[in-house]
């Protein structure tokens, strides 16, 4: 068994090279440990994996893992040092947090090579939330946290720019947050992975967004001051920089909104109208993103400030109506719909009017009400007005009068918005027809 | 790194504190981690050096012998008899007898006699250091065991080449408890101790090294310059934990069957270290009244009950003393949730003076007391720096790793010491033998009460004071059979606690944090005292008997011998 383990460890020697943990430090468990037992487990699992060839990072962690009474003082000393942290985190006390984290740091020295990535994130996460909270920590210890965490190691350096990146753009310091995105981009490590992709992608994108607004505030002096050529060109430049990676993170699926307005309004600028509107169709109209009502409003705005005919205003309306019916805009979609001369558009109109009514915080709105009022005398033109309306409020029989037309609404009303309470005790024999409810005039 | 060029240039770099500096085609500087470019040049270096002919001298070319790599060969022997050494001589600076030191030396030359490493004819080829400059290429062996493989290599000649052949040979069942680890220095220094009968006990001495008294945590940081550590052995010096009370004693024990001591020199009852001062001692510290302290010696100089007594070669005198302390406080106030709050209900009422020692008082009092120092001793214990200085680097290109994670981790602990109102680590305590002050000064635990009298638990029948309480319980004191039960750790502890009384457990508790062992452990030496009293052959069934008569008639003969 001996012999069987020693080859087994050489064997691993051999193969492990990227991997940190030393043979000594098992040799030491070896001599610590009285009972053999335990270690055989940990032994077999190397042996096993030994003749499947594996070359991955093997966890060795079995055998110095495995919860013995002479577990070591240093190991207990974090575990305890870092419950302390948790709690005072807990509970906000953010100096006993600090206090505490004085005493952690040599958790980073663990001469555990499977569980270093672990603490080395649990440190940086840790070290940055007690200095975002604690009222006399500087920048300048946020920054050096941030550096020395970021090239600990390999698997950490690109999201731990990130960060850095959004602390500088809470604190305002845009340029070295883009210094920052700058450098973190022309890192290069090993293989490209399929995280560091994802995570490179983000770092261009926000490179990207960093660049817009530098675009926007040089935009901005220059209007101040007389347009000059060289001005022109730079501008021209970080337009250009900033599209690039704009354009490919659009492509990808996903919720990009700051990163689509900040595209549109350039290529707004540019006069690039047909690109903008292919970006943004693609965001709202791909059935491959996920779907995002902020998607159809940006579409919509841009639509309306390009004098679009009314008709595809309302084609993009109604697919935000099936997202979101209580969105503001279904007034507008109302309104349109009101106007348009089909045959039973009016009656849609009741439909989008009745869902945002749906909704209690559309209840003490004027403009919707009055909305309905004119569907509804809009309607009435017609002979089969009544079987509409009781169609469309024939599932709301139930609730809508608790909703809408109690005696508490009618004293509410009454006395903070006459003109709604006029407007809805006139609706309230047709949407409620045969009913006496306690919606009554009497003022107080 | 290019030594040469860079010219020993060894700052950390800005970005990612490595020193691994090397020179671009310009001449800069950069930092191979990270290619962070600095404004270093190396015609600066060369301008500054060629401007005066002076320095010229000190550029020499070829093999430098720097004195950083000056050293000499020596054995691991020798690293611990100066560990050693440095332990005995922090604890003269404490007020030790300097005897202690020539009994301390003779057990260490015995012990290396015995182990073979040393005083002997045939002496046993222990692992050797060299110092760096000999072989620096090669890297250490990670197994002493691959000593085949390497021999079959002659051209790999590592520096612990044929030492192996005799550390192979240590690797035998038979010679491994021969082997020096760090605890048996514990385990030594305490024989001597007991030896010359000083009054420092296991557990005190324990304290010590965790206050950082007496070295023994990264010992090997005072190592002179010449003595370098390299390579896989060195991990003997590695320091993880302090060693629990039991297991210094375990090792101590196994020292005293190496070393074949004759027996230890006896402790007349008047040395400090026994255990009746030591009760006396812990009843102090416990804020309990000095009237106990009569009762405890007469319990123990009761003659051994039982008859198989197997009375361990090393005696503890320091946990005997705390069993006692806990069987008489036992025999007197009950300690089963019931008769000591009953005695204390009629104390109160009946107590104008306020002179008469109440167990509820005691309770609220040392209750508070323990809890504070319990979560301060949790806080030193969170707070405790256990990683070196200079780490003991086992594979030489793991180095300048090592030195990066040490550099990033002490940079993160000063951006949080600056936060923080107090420094990292534990603060340095004022030494003490005792764990609590009890009196009126400034910064005491509480009011002292050793001076409240025992006449509300006592009572006087037939001329002799006896306790009130006429009852004693006990917990199966059967001595469990089973294999894996005999030595180990908790025993049936954790099985019983839940059933014991709550205050037996509390007293358990507080004397466990006093004496900073393990309750189980102080609960077998209980049992063991229990043992002796009553005689193991028993029914394992909890139940009350009444020794009222017993203790009356042992009183009245000691009255009548005294």
């Amino acid at each position: 068994m001996e012999e069987e383990r020693r080859a087994g460890n050489r064997k691993l020697a051999g193969w492990c090279q990227n991997f940190i943990l030393s043979m000594a430090d098992l040799d030491d468990q070896v001599r610590d440990f009285s009972t053999v037992k335990n270690l055989d487990d940990g032994s077999d699992s190397s042996d096993r994996s030994c003749r499947k060839g594996h070359k991955s990072t093997l966890p060795l962690v079995k055998p110095l893992s495995v919860e013995m009474d002479k577990e070591t003082g240093f190991r207990r000393s974090v575990q305890m040092c870092l419950e302390h942290i948790r709690e005072a985190m807990l509970r906000h006390r953010w100096q006993e947090a600090a206090d505490y984290m004085a005493s952690y740091p040599q958790i980073l020295e663990d001469r555990n090579g499977a569980t270093a990535v672990l603490y080395k994130e649990v440190v940086w996460r840790i070290c940055t939330e007690i200095l975002h909270h604690h009222p006399r920590a500087t920048m300048e210890s946020c920054n050096i946290t941030y550096e020395r965490m970021k090239h600990s190691g390999v698997k950490l350096y690109l999201t731990i720019c990130l960060e850095h990146c959004f602390h500088l753009l809470l604190n305002g310091q845009m340029e070295e947050a883009k210094q920052q995105l700058s450098v973190a981009e022309s890192w290069r490590y090993g293989k490209e992975s399929a995280t560091q992709h994802h995570k490179v992608q983000l770092i261009q994108a926000y490179r990207s967004l960093l660049d817009y607004i530098i675009w926007c505030d040089k935009r901005r002096t220059r209007s101040k001051n007389n347009p000059f050529d060289s001005d022109h060109q730079d501008l021209h430049n970080y337009f250009r920089q900033a599209s690039v990676h704009l354009q490919e993170i659009l492509k990808s699926p996903g919720v990009w909104d700051p990163f689509i307005l900040s595209y549109v309004e350039m290529l707004e600028f540019y006069g690039d109208h047909v690109e903008a509107l292919n970006v943004l169709n693609n965001y709202a109209l791909n059935k491959r993103f996920p779907p995002n009502p902020n998607a159809h409003v940006f579409l919509y705005q841009f639509l309306k400030r390009h004098n679009t005919p009314e008709k595809k205003l309302i084609k993009v309306l109604k697919n935000l109506h099936v997202l979101v019916p209580s969105h503001e805009l279904m007034l507008e979609y109302s309104y349109f719909l009101l106007q348009s001369e089909k045959i039973g558009d009016s009656q849609k109109a009741l439909g989008v009017l009745l869902e945002m009514l749906d909704f209690a915080c559309w209840r003490s709105n004027l403009d919707v009400w009055r909305c309905l009022q004119a569907v509804v005398q809009d309607l009435r033109l017609r002979d089969d007005w009544e079987r509409i309306v009781q169609e469309q409020m024939a599932s709301r029989q139930d609730w809508w009068p608790v909703l809408h037309f109690t005696s508490f609404h009618a004293a509410k009303d009454s006395k903070e918005n006459p003109q709604l309470w006029k407007v809805k005790s006139s609706l309230l024999k047709i949407l409620c027809p045969g009913r006496t409810l306690g919606y009554s005039g009497k003022k107080r | 790194m290019d030594e040469d060029a860079t010219a020993g240039y060894r700052e950390p770099c800005a970005q990612c504190a490595a020193v691994n500096w090397g020179i671009s085609e310009e001449g800069r500087f950069y930092c191979m981690s990270c290619h962070n470019v600095i404004e270093r040049t190396i015609e600066v270096v060369d301008l500054s050096v060629a401007g005066s002919s002076n320095r010229l001298k000190s550029i020499a070319k070829g093999p430098r012998t720097s004195k950083e790599e000056r050293g000499y060969t020596w054995l691991v022997c020798e690293g611990f008899q100066f560990i050693l050494k440095n332990q005995a001589d922090a604890l003269l600076r404490l007020g030790v007898d300097p005897n202690f030191k020539e009994v301390l030396c003779q057990m260490w030359r015995l012990y290396l006699q015995k182990s073979q490493q040393a005083y002997t004819s045939d002496r046993l080829r222990g692992s050797r250091f060299r110092p760096l400059n000999i072989d620096s290429d090669s890297d250490c062996a990670t197994e002493s065991s691959i000593v085949s493989e390497r021999e079959s290599n002659p051209s790999s000649f590592s520096e612990i080449d044929s030492d192996c052949s005799g550390s192979a040979d240590e690797r035998t069942p038979r010679r491994r408890n021969r082997l020096m680890r760090m605890r048996k220095t514990l385990a030594l220094v305490h024989l001597a101790l007991v030896w010359s009968r000083e009054a420092l006990t296991l557990s005190d001495l324990l304290r010590l090294v965790r206050d950082g008294h007496v070295p023994y945590l990264n010992a090997y940081e005072q190592f002179p310059e010449e003595m370098k550590l390299s390579g896989n052995k060195s991990s003997v010096f590695n320091t993880k934990s302090i060693p629990s009370h039991r297991l210094v004693h375990k090792v101590a024990q196994s020292l005293v069957l190496v070393l074949e001591l004759p027996a230890f020199p006896p402790i007349g009852p008047e040395n400090l270290l026994h255990p009746a001062m030591l009760s006396m001692r812990y009843l102090a510290d416990a804020n309990l009244p000095d009237g106990l302290h009569r009762w405890v010696c007469s319990l123990m100089e009761r003659p051994q009950k039982s008859k198989r007594d197997p009375s361990p070669a090393l005696p503890r005198h320091d946990v005997q003393a705390a069993a006692h302390i806990i069987v008489t406080m036992k025999l007197i106030f009950g300690l089963d949730d019931h008769t000591e709050w009953e005695l204390s209900n009629k104390v109160t009422p009946h107590d104008p003076s306020e002179n008469l020692f109440s167990f509820r008082r005691w309770f609220r009092l040392m209750g508070t007391a323990l809890g504070r120092a319990e979560q301060k001793r949790d806080r030193d214990m969170a707070r405790k720096q256990w990683k070196p200085k200079k780490p003991i680097i086992l594979r030489r290109r793991l180095a300048g790793r090592a030195m990066k994670t040490k550099r990033i981790s002490e940079q993160l602990q000063m951006c949080f010491e600056k936060l923080s109102s107090s420094p990292a680590g534990v603060q340095d305590v004022g030494l003490s033998s005792f764990r609590f002050c009890w009196g009126d000064e400034d910064g005491s635990n509480g009011p002292s009460l050793h001076h409240m009298k025992l006449d509300g638990v006592l009572s006087l029948e037939d001329d002799v004071l006896t306790p009130l309480n006429s009852s004693y319980w006990h917990p199966g004191l059967r001595r469990c059979k089973l294999m894996h039960c005999q030595g180990s750790a908790p025993g049936h502890y954790p099985e019983f606690e839940p059933s014991l009384p709550r205050s037996f457990v509390w007293v358990l508790r507080l004397f466990s944090f006093l004496l900073d062992v393990e309750p189980c452990y102080l609960f077998q030496e209980v049992l063991e005292v229990e043992r002796r009293l009553v005689g193991s052959r028993l029914p394992g069934q909890r139940n009350k008997r009444r020794l009222r008569n017993r203790t009356g008639k042992e009183e009245e003969q000691q009255e009548e011998r005294s």
